[in-house]
């Protein structure tokens, strides 16, 4: 029984305030308001659901998906939020590929062919009623059937680039859609607006007025004979393929490879370019007027409002006259403060639009302007040291009163910051740090500090923790500085955690610290008094570079810059929450979040300022109306290669998926095994990662290793936190093995050497071994080696130790073991050889394996050992041959004396590659790239016994192995991954 | 990246440039004969989806050995695209799935049958699986139906057939008209590759089949439900193929390989053909989205 499936969400559709989305071969719906996961209806049969269309009435829906299709009656209980189904046609299957599905009458539906015929079902009785055969029979990549009142239109969207609409049954096409470059995707028609309109592999979404000069009823069939179709427009917005349209009554929307979403209005103008689904293709839409849903190959469903495109920002241009501005803020009020070059400070008032200047009396022109973290502290200091301190009343008429007029004796003032609303940060001449705090009416030194030499000797941030003991701050040259209160350097520097211009914010927590940077990573770091325990933890790696400082007290929303557009993005949910196209003037830009009243609801508002051709904007977004939201929270955007699950005690209700994959993240998501599964964090490698292990460190903290492509190997500690279940990463280790010396060198033979040295070995597989809190890291390459690392978790350090050269071909998986007090290796290459290493002994005597054999024709992609007693244990190999081997394996005197002694095999219950496989007592399960989970009996006495007892389907496509989660009396719960991942509880044999 | 990384990357792309291929397929063909022989006595062979034409160019090379005449040699190679001009081999630009497309390749035979087909045909993928398996299989049941019309009985058929989830239903429908079907996977295909070869030799359809190519050949179907999970009811043998000492398509391998001395790279034989939707591609790329 499949309890939990997550993959390309193929189809979805609203119907009233639900949304149906088809997962698998499963429908599933949720509440459209509430986001609520209602239920999960098996409606097909190992078939994906490609379109969902309903009665005219409403309540039956055709479901259909490769060659099958369902009928299926739902009757919603509003109230309750339940739904009954009743399914009227079980999966019936057709003799080809199905495009399209609809409703002709109560009981009767037509199909269309990928060979272009049209099938008339009878649901009432499960017959096929008529089939009309069209003369164009080469294979289509869409269709679409269009009931007439007298007729039924047939729209075929083929390889060569064309759509023929034709009547069904009528040998003469009626109309040649011609001008697309390439196969059509999908074909729509609105009745009311009269377009058709066609989307492509060739990146274009076109769209045909369809007219008729006389007066025929639009669905009728004179209608479409004497109609002339004509295309208006040959509209490019998505950067790859368009994979469906959707028709409102406003827009026309695409969807594309690209994980873009177009917004078109009907004259084809462009109106909005939204990204979604982590750069997954997005395959399937549904519209109505108010909300769009998307479902994307990251198997996650979004539900946007279409105000989005409608109301995006509420743009303003503040009018005032600003000569040589160098700097605008919002104050507290949201009112602006302008900063220019004129000596001048500028407070204007948005509401009675009127401005109040504050001659500055600086006597220099390098100035600097800082806002208290409540915005309602104005700080600007020039470089001589002349101080001002303004402060914005809080109450009746908007302005701000200067509090202190005083001069600094610090020499040259190069930055200012405030840290928090009580303390100013002054970095001057020679790297000196001064912390300052408001004293009656002057200001009082509480702190000196001395930055460390570098270029350019100022602060980009700096934060105080609450009891002011603790500083943090970024230099111009990327490096992290911790001073404590009364010592005079840093207790600790992190140097390089960012490239140039050095950390964008820092902001203090409890007992940790976040910096961001122009590098598009959020870099997280524990914070404690006892200098040892300040660490780097964990980095996040955004979508945009250039990232500036968390809006929000909670660390959800961050802005920056991607490229030359603002941009805000949700970082907890993983979604763009808006854009500007501000033109990138970066001097000059501020944004608040804040909440206000509207109509007596609370809504969360961003507000932006930024100077654009000489033009001050201001533009406030009302996040509930751009937003959009997750249904179903995506996951990885490709394969997943490798899954762990863990549990780190048996009463927890959550179940850690920890998985790396083709889009090269590693993520660690939790799940309740039946409706959700959500990421927790994500973490980013340079290529796709081919295997995860973990290795217990204590109750509730694991060590994790994940290794791949440009043979990378980085390993964490992940600590779960019991009483929130929050998780606490911290990244060890990120290593490359480098090329080897030779190449690296640049040999003079290597002509044409302007030879990258990035290796293009990849790490097929690795294990942990841990022996008195000793860990070593054995790793097999693409390059046929064995490479042995120690783990130094306290330095943080991973030290190559010996490489082993003894397979010819490419390692493809390893497995580790206990067996008779030894500690066995086994490694299994693409040629289907298996070896055994013994590697609790000194590494440097190994070498050589104990034992060899070769099992399978062809590769290995899965391996398991079961012990059997003292002297036995069962080797199981499975892989490319699509073949199972089981060799019992017996040690005669000791470990170097091995041989097998009895075998079973067979290519019976799998016809593709075989990439999972586990032994469980007495069951083995088994699966691969076909999709089927096959459970057998397993018996070891004197002979190997192997018996079929029963075989699963899964929707997860490219299945890359399996996990086993769960064993009871009854069943074994396992995973299956690949293209998405599903959670399936086996039965076992009754005794 | 450096241009030497693909060569470090794919010893066969390597491989191919060193050898003068037009692609690294070339080396599947080749691997396939060494296990099966699929050249002994052929003169006369069609290469469907032939672009660029390594097979072409493998063919030409093999079966010129079958004769002294090679006048007595015929290669009729079929692809969408456009591909250079190989001499010796006759070419058809057409859709293998268009029943005007098999008419040329029949004709070309004047009345004579082949003694082989091969089909190396494969989609544009779309991701999703099961989409991508189903046309593939179309293009390989459209090449069985033209070659139910151009091969000789008891001749050779070799296709690519994507290994997933419902491939059973096409090895029941190649039984039909073969006697020996087998799956193959060369060497020089990769490991994580769906892909494989079903070599189908001695060809013999069933007494009453009239070749026709208005009705396309469907896919079989499952009976039931039953037989969707279980154990398989046709079993095809499964053999790697390729000499054991060959080079492996998943190892990464050194630029300067075992027994050489010296490296130096190589430019590919055929240069890519533009992409395409080349003008496409520079539209899109003048797009700036965010000026919307
Ligand atoms: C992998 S390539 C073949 C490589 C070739 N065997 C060689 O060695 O150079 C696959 C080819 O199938 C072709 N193809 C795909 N669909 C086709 C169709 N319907 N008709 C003809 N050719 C097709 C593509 O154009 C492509 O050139």
């Amino acid at each position: 029984m499949s309890l939990l499936t997550r993959t390309d969400v193929t189809a979805v559709r609203f119907f009233s305030n639900y949304i149906l989305a088809g997962i698998g071969s499963s429908l599933e719906v949720y509440h459209r308001d509430n986001g609520k996961f209602i239920r999960k209806i098996n409606v097909l049969k190992g078939q994906k659901i490609y379109g969902i269309k309903s009665t005219n009435s409403g309540s039956k829906f055709i479901i259909f998906g490769g060659k099958q299709f369902s009928i299926v009656e739902l009757n919603f209980n509003y109230g309750e939020e339940t739904v009954l189904e009743r399914q009227v046609l079980c999966p019936v299957v057709c003799d080809d590929w199905l495009h399209s599905g609809i409703f002709i009458s109560e009981n009767k539906v037509a199909l269309l062919t990928a060979h272009n015929v049209v099938q008339i079902w009878n649901t009432e009785n499960e017959t096929l009623n008529e089939k009309y055969i069209s003369k164009d029979n080469s294979i289509l990549y869409s269709g679409m059937l269009l009931p007439l009142k007298d007729d039924l239109l047939v729209f075929s969207g083929t390889v060569f680039s064309e759509v023929i609409i034709h009547r069904c049954g009528d040998d003469l096409p009626l109309h040649h859609l011609k001008g697309h470059k390439g196969v059509i995707f999908s074909i729509n028609y609105n009745s009311e607006k009269k377009i058709i309109v066609t989307t492509s592999d060739d990146r274009s979404v076109r769209i045909w007025k369809v007219d008729n000069i006389e007066n025929f009823d639009v669905d009728s069939k004179d209608y479409w004979i004497n109609a002339k179709i004509t295309c208006v427009n040959n509209l490019y917005g998505h950067m790859a393929r368009v994979m469906r349209s959707h028709i409102t009554n406003d827009l026309i929307i695409s969807i594309g490879e690209d994980s873009g979403i177009c917004f078109w209005n009907h004259q084809g103008k462009l109106l909005r370019k939204v990204m979604s689904h982590q750069n997954a293709c997005i395959w399937s839409l549904d519209a109505d007027d108010r909300y769009l849903v998307t479902g994307g190959g990251d198997c996650g469903v979004i539900l946007h409002p279409l105000s989005l495109v409608s109301e995006y920002g509420h743009k303003e241009i503040v009018p005032i006259e600003i000569v040589t501005p160098k700097k605008v803020k919002f104050t507290a009020r949201r009112n602006i403060l302008i900063m220019n070059e004129s000596n001048q400070l500028i407070y204007y008032d948005l509401i009675s639009k009127t401005s109040h200047i504050n001659d500055l009396n600086h006597t220099s022109t390098y100035k600097l302007l800082s806002l208290s973290s409540c915005k309602q502290i104005i700080a600007v200091a020039d470089m001589n040291g002349k101080l001002d301190i303004f402060i914005e009343n809080c109450k009746g008429d908007a302005g701000i009163i200067k509090i202190i007029d005083t001069k600094l004796n610090l020499g040259k003032i190069l930055s200012l910051q405030w840290a928090g609303n009580r303390h100013l940060v002054v970095c001057s001449e020679n790297g000196q740090i001064t912390v300052l705090a408001s004293k009656e009416m002057g200001i009082e030194v509480i702190d000196k500090f001395s930055l460390p030499p570098c270029k350019e000797m100022w602060l980009t941030a700096s934060a105080l923790s609450l009891d002011g003991k603790i500083l943090v701050v970024g230099d111009r040259v990327g490096h992290i500085h911790i001073y404590f209160h009364g010592i005079k350097n840093p207790v600790r520097t992190f140097s390089k955690v960012y490239d140039r211009y050095g950390a964008t914010s820092i902001i203090i927590k409890r007992n940790e610290f976040i910096t961001t940077g122009r590098d598009g990573k959020i870099k997280y770091f524990s914070l404690s008094n006892d200098v040892h325990s300040i660490k780097y933890m964990s980095c996040k790696d955004l979508e945009f570079q250039w990232l500036e400082k968390f809006l929000d007290k909670q660390e959800h929303y961050i802005c920056g810059f991607h490229e030359r557009v603002f941009v805000v993005y949700d970082v907890k949910n993983n979604l763009k929450v808006l854009d500007v196209a501000c033109g990138g003037g970066h001097r000059s830009w501020d944004a608040v979040r804040y909440i206000e009243k509207v109509d007596d609801n609370f809504d969360e508002f961003i507000e932006v300022l930024y100077l654009k051709n000489y033009t001050l904007y201001a533009e406030k977004f009302q996040l509930s109306k751009i937003m959009s939201k997750n249904v179903i929270n995506g996951i990885h955007s490709k394969e997943i290669n490798c899954l762990k699950t863990y549990k780190y005690d048996e009463n927890n209700a959550s179940t850690y998926f920890l998985s790396g994959g083709e889009d090269t993240t590693l993520r660690i998501a939790s799940s309740n095994l039946t409706s959700q599964i959500k990421d927790h964090v994500v973490f980013k490698q340079l290529s796709s990662i081919r295997t995860v292990k973990i290795q217990p460190v204590d109750k509730n903290k694991i060590l994790l290793l994940s290794a791949g492509g440009r043979a990378q190997i980085c390993a964490k500690i992940i600590t779960f936190n019991q009483d929130n279940n929050e998780i606490h990463p911290e990244e060890l280790i990120d290593y490359l093995i480098k090329g080897r010396d030779k190449e690296r060198k640049g040999d003079k033979n290597w002509r044409d050497c302007s030879i990258d040295f990035d290796p293009e070995t990849r790490i097929m597989d690795l294990e942990i071994l841990k022996e008195n809190n000793i860990f070593t890291i054995i790793t097999a390459c693409s390059d046929a080696t064995l490479r042995i690392f120690n783990l130094d978790i306290d330095n943080k350090k991973l030290n190559p130790i010996k490489e082993i050269r003894y397979h010819k071909t490419c390692i493809l998986k390893t497995h580790i073991f206990e067996f008779a007090k030894n500690t066995l290796l086994v490694t299994c290459t693409t040629r289907g050889d298996v070896a055994f290493w013994d590697v609790g002994k000194p590494e440097k005597n190994l070498s050589e394996p104990i034992f060899s054999t070769h099992t399978n024709k062809s590769g290995i992609n899965s391996i398991d050992v079961s012990i059997i007693d003292n002297t036995r244990f069962l080797l199981a190999t499975a892989g490319d041959d699509n073949t199972i081997h089981l060799n019992l394996i017996q040690i005669q005197k000791d470990i170097n004396s091995m041989r097998v002694t009895k075998s079973w095999s067979s290519d019976k219950y799998h016809c593709s590659q075989i990439t999972g496989l586990k032994l469980i007592g007495d069951l083995m399960v088994s699966t691969g790239i076909d999709q089927r989970v096959t459970v057998f009996t397993l018996s070891v006495k004197n002979e190997v016994k192997c018996n079929f007892f029963s075989q699963h389907y899964s929707d997860v496509s490219d299945i890359h192995g399996l996990d086993v989660i769960d064993i009871s009396d009854e069943s074994v719960t396992i995973t299956v991954f690949g293209k998405g991942i599903e959670v399936i509880r086996i039965p076992k044999p009754i005794k | 990246m450096g241009k030497t990384s693909k060569d470090k990357r794919d010893i066969y792309y390597r491989l191919a440039k060193e050898e003068g291929w037009r692609a690294r397929s070339a080396f599947k063909l080749l691997q396939i004969n060494e296990e099966y022989n699929i050249f002994d006595g052929v003169l006369r062979a069609v290469d469907l989806c032939a672009a660029p034409g390594s097979w072409s160019q493998v063919l030409t090379k093999k079966l010129r050995k079958n004769t002294d005449n090679a006048d007595e040699v015929k290669i009729v190679a079929v692809d969408l695209q456009a591909m250079a001009s190989l001499p010796g081999v006759k070419q058809i630009q057409g859709d293998i799935t268009k029943v005007s497309t098999a008419n040329e390749i029949i004709k070309e035979f004047e009345g004579l049958k082949a003694d082989l087909v091969v089909c190396d045909g494969a989609p544009d993928v779309t991701g999703l699986h099961d989409i991508d398996e189903y046309i593939q299989s179309q293009l390989l049941l459209a090449a069985l139906n033209i070659t139910t019309h151009v091969l000789k009985t008891g001749g050779v058929f070799v296709a690519k057939i994507f290994r997933g989830k419902d491939v059973t239903l096409l090895y029941s429908q190649l039984k039909l008209f073969f006697e020996f079907v087998t799956v193959s996977k060369p060497r020089s295909s990769r490991n994580s590759s769906i892909e494989a070869f079903v070599i189908c030799q001695n060809y013999n359809p069933p007494p009453d089949y009239v070749p026709t190519m208005v009705n396309p050949l469907l896919d079989h179907k499952y009976c039931d439900f039953n037989q969707f999970t279980g154990t398989n009811r046709f079993i095809v043998p499964f053999n790697a193929c390729g000499d054991l000492s060959a080079y492996d398509s998943d190892t990464s391998y050194p630029l300067l390989l075992e027994g050489q001395d010296s490296y130096e790279y190589k430019e590919p034989v055929q240069g890519p053909i533009d992409p395409p939707y080349k003008e496409i591609l520079d539209k899109t790329k003048a797009i700036q989205i965010n000026k919307v």
